[in-house]
């Protein structure tokens, strides 16, 4: 079988970042991310393809934290729209973990199904080959198992690296995969090895039938208790590989301007806040609710997968400690019974 | 769901439209109505559904489009009530704007076939409606009895007055009542909130579907005055107001529950609204 002894690392790198921009988790400054291949300094950044999570997910890749929509001209008489796609160039993402690329397979639910496709994020995702690292030693926040990831056999993967201590096994698993396999050429040996064994989680987090429960639990006053600390800060979905909520901004001078999106975040009160000051999630509460309502329960009635892949990103992220396990927890154990 | 059918086969980025007229409708409404460059509308739609119209460079809002007179034009009746909506007010004929669409369901026009029909509209509420109630009117023989209930806070705030008080009474079988809000000199007809006219009407449910617009208030109202004169959750449809971006489904903005009001709605008959959190 192919494999890709680590040795070669950089060399592979370098390789791959000939043909398309390459993304690979990177320690910069006080930052972890998914940054491109080409601005890793040597010295000052570190290579993290050991450490499970970085701090940042590799969304902003397929889904940029803003891009531009289309551009016009005139402001009244005679108007242009053209639109405009920004760099739609071959991308790379190197190294992502099993969570990061089942986020991205609930991002082609959303942008790419359900009546309308959208262009932007098409483009971007077309020309986005993934290379993903199996995980076979969850981490101490990890929790994707209970969420219906399989950490072994990351979704969306167009090569699978496994990791068996000096090397790893190199296994491509589609068209856009063979592509980088052949590109790497003699980088890759040919040689038998053995996939580690998935080792125990240390989170607990018993998602089944959660979805279903929460159904009757809108108005449950375990809402009011979780949401009591929240800041509403938004932090939470900021770091959150599966979170995709954007908004529509303007930006104009003279005669000319362009219309872009934005990340979002529902943890903000003018998100929903409407002209005249209705606003049907005024207070912290219903939108945290909405938040993890969201991911736990309507995004599983619509597209039959939960919106939280079990990355635990949150839960390291929260200045005020809020537990997005506990609350799944929570809810299992929750006797509604006696409040109904 | 409908086509998108625009200059470009990206949903998210309108096509170019020229305003061919503006109407004042009362002190804060106006009706633009507008075409592609060159004639024709940028899109078809039926009663009910949504377009996105841009104001280069100050916004968006999401409007129910009032009516489209064949492939003339598509007729918007929009209220001063912000930032964008005051520029709007300002434009004159042969502006320009950006427009796409069409988004949501619509109103069941097909299901409604054959039954009474009772509109029940407050303010601005009665720009959806209209669109139902003109088609109702075109295909007049696919419907039977048709009622239209409405009210606004005084008679210069009333939408369509033309249909409301000469058009529309002269339609086949076709009944209009119109209230406002408290009295005024020169106003002879009725005065009173919306819920409690209706009650005072008391239009019977049997083979009737009654569709209901207005501000939220006026909605949750009206329903309860419905559910008591025996209309059943099925009898009962209305929209439902959520602030939008997108318009197709994807921003996340406008959900109640696992819907989205951009795309499941705006409309929804009452079994349906019950089914949804109380979150609008
Ligand atoms: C399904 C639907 C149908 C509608 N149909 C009509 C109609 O036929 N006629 C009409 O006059 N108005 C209609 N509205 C309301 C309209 O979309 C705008 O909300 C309103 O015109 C906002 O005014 P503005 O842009 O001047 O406010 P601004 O102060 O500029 O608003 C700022 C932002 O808030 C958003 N926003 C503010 N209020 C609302 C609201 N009530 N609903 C949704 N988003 C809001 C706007 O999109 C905008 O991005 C409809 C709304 C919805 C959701
Ligand atoms: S990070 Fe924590 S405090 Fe901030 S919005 Fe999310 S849940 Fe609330
Ligand atoms: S909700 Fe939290 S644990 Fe779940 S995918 Fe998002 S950041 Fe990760
Ligand atoms: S407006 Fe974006 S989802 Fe409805």
């Amino acid at each position: 079988m192919p494999i890709l002894s680590k040795s070669k690392i950089k060399d592979v790198l370098n390789q791959l970042s000939q043909n398309a921009e390459l993304f690979v988790p990177l320690a910069r400054g006080d930052e972890s991310g998914f940054y491109s291949w080409n601005s890793y300094q040597e010295g000052s950044d570190r290579l993290m393809l050991d450490a499970l999570n970085v701090l940042l997910p590799p969304k902003s890749i397929v889904f940029p934290q803003t891009e531009r929509m289309y551009s016009f001209t005139g402001n009244g008489t005679t108007v242009e729209i053209k639109e405009t796609f920004e760099s739609p160039q071959p991308r790379i993402i190197f190294g992502l973990r099993a969570c990061d690329a089942a986020a991205i397979a609930c991002f082609d639910d959303v942008f790419l199904t359900m009546g309308f496709v959208d262009s932007f994020y098409q483009a971007r995702r077309d020309n986005t080959t993934i290379v993903a690292h199996a995980c076979y030693q969850p981490g101490a926040n990890c929790f994707c198992e209970a969420m219906g990831v399989d950490p072994t056999e990351p979704v969306n993967a167009d090569v699978i690296i496994r990791d068996t201590g000096d090397s790893y096994i190199w296994e491509s698993k589609t068209d856009k995969g063979e592509k980088l396999s052949a590109a790497l050429g003699a980088l890759l040996e040919n040689k038998e090895a053995k996939s580690p064994q998935l080792q125990p989680f240390k989170q607990q987090a018993n998602y089944e039938g959660v979805a279903e429960k929460l159904k009757g639990m809108f108005e449950d006053p375990m809402w009011e208790e979780l949401a009591s600390t929240c800041q509403t800060c938004g932090i939470c979905t900021y770091v959150c590989p599966s979170c995709y909520c954007f908004d529509i901004q303007v930006k104009s001078w003279g005669d000319e301007g362009y219309r872009f999106r934005c990340y979002d975040s529902c943890m903000y009160s003018e998100y929903t806040l409407m002209a005249g000051g209705h606003n049907p999630r005024s207070n912290e509460q219903e939108r945290f609710r909405n938040r993890f309502l969201h991911k736990l329960q309507f995004f599983s009635e619509r597209y039959g997968k939960p919106l939280c892949t079990g990355c635990g990103r949150c839960i390291v992220a929260c200045p005020v400690g809020i537990n997005i396990v506990q609350i799944i927890n929570q809810v299992k154990e929750a006797d509604t019974s006696v409040r109904a | 769901m409908s086509e998108h059918k625009c200059n470009c086969e990206n949903p998210l980025v309108p096509g170019v439209v020229e305003v061919i007229d503006i109407k004042d409708e009362t002190p804060d409404v106006k009706s633009f109505f507008v075409r592609s460059i060159g004639g024709g509308v940028p899109f078809d739609v039926m009663p009910g559904q949504l377009g996105m119209v841009s104001l280069l460079p100050v916004g968006e809002g999401m409007y129910s489009v009032s009516w489209q007179e064949e492939q003339e034009y598509l007729h918007f009746a929009i209220k001063r009530v912000g930032l964008m909506t005051n520029e709007l007010h300002r434009i004159e004929v042969g502006h320009q704007l950006g427009v796409r669409g069409p988004y949501g369901n619509g109103f069941p026009v097909e299901e409604c076939k054959g039954k009474d029909m009772l509109f029940i509209a407050g303010g601005i509420g009665l720009a959806p409606l209209r669109s139902f109630i003109k088609y109702c009117f075109k295909h007049r023989q696919d419907y039977g009895k048709i009622q239209i209930i409405y009210g606004s806070r005084s008679y210069a705030d009333l939408c369509f007055k033309d249909e409301l008080f000469e058009k529309w009474p002269q339609e086949k079988d076709t009944e209009v009542y119109i209230t406002i809000d408290n009295p005024e000199e020169g106003w002879d007809g009725h005065v009173g909130f919306v819920p409690a006219y209706l009650e005072e009407i008391n239009p019977a449910a049997a083979g009737k579907i009654a569709v209901v617009c207005g501000p939220p208030v006026m909605i949750k109202f009206v329903l309860q005055s419905l559910e008591k004169m025996g209309y059943t959750d099925e009898q009962v449809i209305s929209t439902l107001e959520m602030r939008m971006k997108c318009g197709i489904g994807k921003c996340g903005r406008c959900n109640v529950g696992s819907q989205y009001i951009c795309l499941d709605g705006p409309v929804f008959n009452l079994a349906q609204l019950k089914q949804l959190p109380p979150e609008w």
